[in-house]
């Protein structure tokens, strides 16, 4: 209950700030002109496809493609979103108001990261009805873009974790936005080295998180990328309410 | 400390204690506080009276001791916090793109009111704090006063029986700090307060006890308002001398502090205005009549600089 308050509350708070507007605003505006270049391409090539057999849709050339490219804006995006919600509250010298409140530290956490992720599922809705669109004058490959979208969800999730974790360690709201750009920057290519010498199974390349977000882009759906992920943010909250444990007895929370 | 015109605590501090970074931030701290009593805690920067209010407040579990409130530990139950106390710390959490009415509102529900009930809560704390005015202005664009009193206003918008205060007079101008201290005065009056702070005057006008904190432990509780000192101050329009004291029957000893003020010591019993009718029986022209150095400022600076005093 009082998680929930807490997450309306946050969901309140960057709705009224001109930040969350603009930062919106100027993603939105990306991803549609993304979205033209690739339909622009896509009725350039159409007729050569016509003759082809198996010919790629539109799905497979201009939904997945906008949609996957919006997960490398998403780990920029999210961090931004995220770097205030409780790096900010130190430095506002807001923080007490929670931690006196007898919100446990899980709840606290668990209300920021719900109020973050929905603005950034807004966002993923928002950006999933441009491919959507087409469908108004073409058949689309519902499941194929469900997958991704689910998968864009999943992967929001475990950034929005990350995002909420760097937040509650750094004092700054900067530092937070930083590290969590570093750490997703991490999980991106921590399997790379293993990748060049062709090898692509180890437990190196469970950890990367291209590993488990590229299968939902072609459509398959496995429990062990939707587990990757959730576990992914879960261990980032319990960081993240392990730090609130420090931070109620320094100076300065 | 608690007086026989108060009934049981509804605070009580036992045995509380906490360490950090292997050494003792406050230790073995015994108070209690009744409804309708406001506690003063004193003390010097460091002293540890922060980490007792946070304690207090339900933001940080003591390391050692509970602390009681309604007879309920306070870290067993954490829920007791968020219902049952109100608390401003030194600077006022506000969240500076709400409105004042926003914030109250979610303060409310924070702290447990009713969803029903969250107008009428903050209609009323609006009004107890003298928001009215402010009320659909951003918090953001408040005057230090108004926002020091939006504080007080989170802190009591769900009828807390505990209220504390770390330094709600702190950066005040000294009109702003007179309201505020009147608000705090009427707070006292209806929930069980602590209020820490540097103004000796600020525990003089608002509190029943007094509770002085030096490097993490409790050197003195005792009433508020001591009977008044047996020693005065005296300025006078002419030069007089020593002897002329002397014949006064009141006086025990006087002492010249420069050519127009003397510190004198009455005899025990003597009455003031005794003292006064004396002075101008005698002749002794005065411009300014007053009880010497409070007897809190005097324990308080005796205790914050007996450690100087000690390493010197």
């Amino acid at each position: 209950m009082s998680a929930a308050l807490l997450a309306r509350h946050e969901w309140r708070r960057l709705v009224v700030q001109p930040f969350a507007w603009i930062l919106a605003a100027v993603v939105l505006a990306l991803m549609a002109w993304q979205f033209l270049i690739a339909v622009q391409a896509y009725l350039e090539i159409s007729p050569k496809l016509g003759g082809l057999k198996d010919a790629p849709g539109v799905t497979d050339l201009v939904a997945v493609p906008l949609l996957r490219s919006f997960a490398h804006v998403l780990a920029f995006v999210v961090p931004l979103l995220t770097m205030r919600s409780i790096a900010g509250e130190r430095r506002a010298a807001t923080l007490p108001l929670l931690l006196a409140s007898g919100l446990g530290n899980a709840r606290l956490v668990i209300g920021k990261y719900f109020g973050a992720l929905g603005f950034v599922i807004v966002l993923i809705v928002l950006v999933a009805l441009m491919p959507l669109s087409l469908g108004l004058g073409t058949s689309l490959d519902i499941g194929k873009i469900a997958a991704s979208v689910f998968a864009l969800i999943l992967y929001a999730a475990a950034l929005t974790g990350i995002g909420i974790a760097c937040s509650a360690w750094a004092s700054q709201p900067a530092l937070a936005a930083g590290a969590a750009i570093a750490m997703t920057g991490l999980l991106a290519v921590v399997d790379a080295g293993a990748r060049m010498q062709g090898i692509a199974n180890a437990g190196i390349n469970y950890l990367a998180m291209p590993t488990h977000l590229e299968p939902f882009f072609r459509g398959i759906v496995a429990s062990v990328d939707v587990v990757y992920f959730l576990i992914v943010a879960a261990v980032a909250l319990a960081l993240a309410a392990r730090r609130l444990d420090d931070l109620r007895a320094s100076a300065d929370a | 400390m608690n007086n026989p015109n108060h009934p049981a605590p509804l605070l009580q501090l036992d045995r509380v204690g906490r360490r950090a970074a292997g050494r003792d931030l406050v230790r073995d701290l015994n108070l209690g506080v009744a409804r309708g009593q406001t506690l003063g805690l004193l003390g010097v920067n460091g002293a540890g009276k922060t980490t007792t209010l946070r304690m207090i407040a339900g933001v940080l579990a003591p390391s050692a001791g509970r602390v009681l409130l309604g007879g309920e530990d306070l870290y067993e139950q954490p829920g007791l916090a968020r219902r049952r106390i109100g608390y401003l710390p030194e600077t006022p959490p506000l969240h500076a793109e709400l409105t004042t009415r926003e914030y109250l509102a979610f303060c409310a529900r924070l702290h447990g009111v009713a969803r029903g009930a969250v107008a009428s809560a903050v209609d009323r704390a609006i009004e107890r704090c003298d928001l009215g005015d402010v009320a659909p202005r951003l918090l953001g664009a408040l005057s230090k006063g108004y926002r020091q009193r939006v504080g007080v206003a989170q802190a009591i918008v769900h009828e807390p029986d505990l209220i504390v205060l770390d330094e709600p007079a702190s950066g005040l101008d000294p009109v702003q700090a007179l309201k505020l201290r009147e608000l705090v005065r009427s707070l006292g009056r209806e929930h069980a307060l602590v209020l820490s702070t540097h103004v000796l005057p600020d525990v003089a006008a608002c509190c029943d006890t007094v509770a002085i904190l030096h490097r993490g432990e409790l050197r003195h509780v005792g009433p508020a308002a001591e009977p008044v000192s047996d020693v005065v101050q005296v300025s006078v329009a002419r030069v007089v001398d020593a002897a002329q004291w002397s014949r006064l029957p009141m006086v025990a000893d006087a002492q010249a502090i420069d050519a127009t003020r003397w510190r004198v010591h009455l005899r025990a019993g003597a009455a003031l205005d005794d003292f006064a009718a004396a002075l101008v029986g005698a002749g002794i022209r005065i411009t300014e009549l007053r009880a010497d150095v409070a007897p809190l400022e005097t324990i308080f600076l005796s205790i914050a600089t007996g450690d100087v005093a000690e390493a010197a």
